[in-house]
């Protein structure tokens, strides 16, 4: 070989000093990282799940006795029916509800359009655990509303059903993710170009023929990501079915449960091999359907919308969308009340004060410097890493940049109680890195879970940079650490910076991966929330939701701020 | 400081979901201060071999030499070269002086050379007044644009330019006054610069030498004239300029007296043709093509001793001369043939059944050796 390199290339040792290695190096940090902290606990879950019951690890005879309590125990049977019913149901009022929504503002004259875009981005943005037991006081056996409904439907000689429950679950799941779907038909139905609606029309085709035959079909590519996206969250939320399920399990719930009630590692991993099986079949539905009905674009030119403008029409819709964004929004609305009271009781708030706030900082002050701490942090980490891997990706394109991206997305179908399961079974007290109870993996659980948002975010942005204006400068006599940094690294500055930002924001709240991994040292607020709604105390629990919703908003409005983008389109994302 | 450019055997060949051979053994080399320009169709690899020169792809197989320098497989940051692309690539993140100085900072220049040799490039490019405002690129027209993209890639004196179809996003009379300007840059520095474009007439108008590809190959290097006069082949011919084909066998040949027998014509046609060097060794009874510019050729009013007959189909008036399509039935279809007059011929009119004169002054190729 050295013989043949000679007589070509000057010295084959030339060649390779040669050689740019900087992508090199900067390609094995990332990979190092998943290797350690995403690909070997995730072997360790899948080992375990095959393991007897119990937290112990060892290469024993292998088992599927975990599985078989899938098939034996009601309560298993039950959680995994439970999880199929509430996220097949909440796909399907989100849809209800949300795509009449998306039509209306997109294609109705009607006033607040803006207003109605950054109101319905909320119930997403903020905490889901915080409408859960706002909907207690509000629907709960003593509610306020609950009350009032009951007279009505009295009449029929009916009652609304307990909010401790399915119902209860489905209801406000259904109200705080339905903006993914308002929000995805509400971008389709715009895109839409108006000419190929104008020609239908020109043909012959009724308004009514329109929306079946043209419209519908081009939005449903985006429907579809939408009730993935949907649904993946369903599947996965934490902090509902455990405030709201009462005695009826779902998956992340009976994780939970056989973790912190039986201290059972290799059952948690069997119902965590389940749980990821469903996701990730989900999401290859989505691709399915996604790849059979991809169109494109085919002329350029587009007119303008005729708006419906019909007086019956614009109040029908003005009306609805009023009215959803009310539900969805009440339980903020609740909880900010509630704050300033003592107790809420049949008749409305009682006892004004300011106690739940003056009891702040002796309750949490530690937890809101950990959430701080851990929330900026893992932020750092994860717009490093996540455009790190985006730029190596989508650049360099070096050997095995594949399985870099599909790494960097697979958390995207973990749910959060998953990703602690596989942390815990990898570097649990007797493992070889032990890490539990400590910041550490507080932190590794962040990144692995939001480093996605950044990289999508990354890619995004690197897909609208032209390759030649890196070339130029290597061209000019930059090498690649001096183009990244005067070329590359500015001008997708911008994606990073959203990316990281929305990281923050939900970080701030998390609550589904965080429950299984602190310890008493690394609460954080969400945990504390959690707590003084176990111990019934909504007062101080509404008094830190309205600070953490307050930081949230901070951080999510200077963002739209500073960048001058909606924040609808930060939450293009699945 | 500008050096040549020689290319040994390059070869290039893209693998992804199916093998490209972009470049199969090429070739040559470029002299010291020596406007090249590289031509042909799209995806003849005239781009791929630009790329090769500056590092910016890997060779699959052969050599790059800048003068004896062999620079295969050095970086392109570290080759010393410029290059304007085609879309112009300025940073939009930086000014119009950033962007010309960034070649002078990655060199650790200090503030005021760079400014010195700033204000002299944009000086030489013709945009003195632009620095006083020092604008965003994107505030610039497209001229203007090309302009600056000129002066960041000379700025630093390299040794070779590089310039991947910067004209075609210009329009056409801009494009025409911008490559004249190249010219002059270009002479003015005296770098050696390849110039990729797939338009003849640009190349023609630009360039010292020409190097026409094809399917990966260099098909013929030369000026403008020897390519024009002495085209390798019909490709060639009618890529630089326009070639009517006729097919036919050679009858007799009498020194550089030929006479052919055109396919489906009585009688032979007997001229001194220039005989392209594929034919070298042409033998009495080989199939051969007969190449005609549209200059060569003459049309008259339809008489009874005249040999190809036609009828007009438009007559399209270019400035000095005249070009009238003729549509001439072949077999079982028809063709055009382009023929151009000094002046309107008396009597013919669109839709006029015409006869074809051939001159003394045609082309003989191999067969089949097809047009473009």
């Amino acid at each position: 070989m050295s013989l043949k390199m000679q007589d070509k290339g000057g010295g084959w040792l030339t060649r390779q000093r040669q050689k740019d290695y900087t992508p090199y190096l900067v390609f094995t940090i990332p990979l190092a990282f998943l290797v350690i902290f995403l690909f070997w606990p995730l072997v360790t879950t899948f080992i375990r799940a095959f393991l007897g019951s119990g937290s112990r690890f060892s290469l024993g005879p292998l088992t599927v006795s975990n599985f078989e309590r899938f098939a034996t125990s009601n309560l298993y049977r039950g959680s995994l029916r439970n999880s199929f019913i509430i996220s097949f149901s909440v796909v399907f009022f989100t849809l209800l509800i949300g795509v009449p929504m998306g039509y209306f503002v997109a294609r109705v004259k009607m006033p607040f359009k803006r207003l109605i875009l950054s109101l319905g981005i909320l119930p997403i943005i903020l905490p889901s655990f915080v409408g859960a037991f706002s909907w207690v006081i509000l629907l709960g056996r003593q509610g306020f509303v609950r009350h009032y409904i009951n007279m009505v439907l009295g009449v029929f000689g009916l009652e609304l059903p307990s909010i401790y429950g399915l119902f209860g679950v489905i209801f406000t799941m259904t109200v705080t993710y339905y903006p993914f779907i308002f929000l995805l038909s509400y971008g389709a139905f715009e895109a839409v170009n108006p000419l190929l609606e104008e020609a239908a029309m020109i043909m012959g085709s009724g308004r009514s023929r329109i929306l079946r035959t043209i419209t519908l079909p081009l939005v449903i590519p985006s429907l579809a990501a939408g009730s993935i996206l949907v649904f993946i969250r369903a599947m996965g939320n934490f902090g509902i079915p455990a405030m709201l399920g009462g005695d009826q399990y779902v998956l992340p719930t009976l994780i939970y449960f056989r973790v912190n009630g039986f201290w059972d590692l290799n059952g948690a991993a069997a119902i965590s091999l389940i749980s990821v099986a469903i996701t990730g079949g989900a999401l290859l539905l989505q691709k399915f359907i996604v790849s059979k009905r991809e169109y494109e674009t085919i002329s350029a030119s587009r007119s303008e919308y005729k708006l419906h403008s019909h007086p019956a029409i614009r109040i029908i819709a003005t009306l609805y969308c009023g009215i959803i964004l009310i539900i969805s929004l009440a339980p903020q609305m609740t909880m900010f009340i509630m704050s300033f009271f003592t107790r809420w009781g049949a008749a409305g708030p009682e006892g004004f004060t300011l106690t739940n706030y003056a009891r702040i900082p002796t309750i949490a002050s530690r937890p809101i410097l950990n959430s701080l701490f851990l929330a900026t942090t893992a932020s750092l980490l994860c717009a490093i890493l996540g455009s790190l891997v985006a730029y190596i990706t989508e650049r360099r394109k070096p050997r095995g940049a594949l399985i870099l991206d599909l790494a960097i997305m697979a958390p995207f179908i973990l749910p959060g109680t998953v990703v602690s399961v596989a942390l815990i079974s990898g570097f649990g007290g007797d493992s070889w890195l032990p890490l539990t109870g400590t910041f550490t993996i507080i932190l590794i659980s962040y990144m692995i879970r939001r480093t996605p948002y950044v990289f999508r975010s990354v890619v995004a942005s690197l897909s609208q940079l032209d390759p030649t204006l890196e070339e130029a400068s290597m061209i000019s006599g930059a090498n690649w650490l001096y183009t990244f940094r005067r070329v590359s690294f500015p001008l997708i500055l911008p994606g990073i910076l959203s990316g990281t930002i929305l990281t923050f924001a939900t970080l701030l709240q998390e609550l589904s991966t965080t429950i299984l991994l602190y310890s008493s040292n690394t609460r954080t607020l969400p945990i504390q929330i959690w707590g003084a709604v176990a111990d019934g105390k909504f007062g101080e629990a509404s008094a830190m939701s309205t600070l953490l919703i307050a930081m949230v908003f901070v951080v999510v409005y200077g963002m739209n701020r500073f960048l001058g983008q909606s924040i609808s389109s930060s939450f293009k994302v699945g | 400081m500008s050096s040549s450019i020689s290319y040994k055997n390059v070869q290039k060949t893209f693998t992804g979901s199916q093998v490209v051979h972009a470049l199969k053994k090429v070739s040559f080399t470029i002299e010291p201060g020596e406007l090249f320009c590289l031509l042909g169709p799209s995806g003849c690899g005239k781009t791929t071999l630009l790329r090769c020169t500056a590092g910016l792809e890997t060779l699959t197989d052969g050599r790059i030499f800048y003068d004896d320098r062999d620079v295969t497989t050095i970086p392109p940051f570290r080759r010393n070269i410029g290059m304007v692309f085609q879309s112009f690539a300025l940073y939009p993140h930086m000014n119009v002086f950033e962007n010309v100085a960034y070649g002078l900072r990655v060199r650790g220049i200090d503030e005021k050379s760079i400014r010195n040799k700033v204000t002299d490039i944009m000086e030489l490019v013709g945009l003195p007044d632009v620095l006083r405002r020092n604008p965003s690129p994107t505030a610039l027209s497209g001229g203007q644009q090309q302009r600056v993209a000129v002066a960041r890639a000379l700025v630093y004196d390299p040794q070779i330019l590089l310039l991947d179809e910067p004209l075609a996003n210009l329009d056409a009379k801009l494009r025409r006054h911008m490559r004249a300007e190249i010219r002059r840059i270009q002479k003015v520095t005296n770098v050696t610069t390849i110039f990729v474009t797939h338009d003849q007439e640009e190349a023609m108008a630009i360039g010292d030498r020409l190097a026409i590809m094809r399917d990966g190959l260099i098909e013929q290097i030369g000026s403008s004239d020897e390519i024009y006069h002495n085209p390798n082949n019909a490709f060639v011919s009618n890529f630089i300029g326009k070639m009517n084909f006729f097919t036919g066998t050679i009858g007799s040949i009498r020194g550089e007296h030929y006479q052919v027998q055109l396919d489906g014509r009585n009688s032979a046609l007997s001229f001194t043709p220039k005989v392209s060097s594929e034919l070298k060794a042409a033998a009495v009874g080989d199939r051969v093509t007969v190449g005609f510019r549209p200059e060569h050729l003459r049309i008259k009013p339809k008489a009874p001793d005249h040999e190809v007959l036609g009828r007009v189909r438009i007559i399209q008036h270019l400035g000095q001369i005249i070009r009238y399509e003729v549509v001439v039935e072949e077999g079982a279809g028809e063709r055009v043939i382009e023929v151009d007059m000094l002046g309107t011929v008396p009597g013919v009119g669109e839709g006029d059944a015409v006869a074809i004169e051939f001159s003394e002054r045609g082309f003989l190729f191999a067969e089949g050796g097809e047009v473009a």
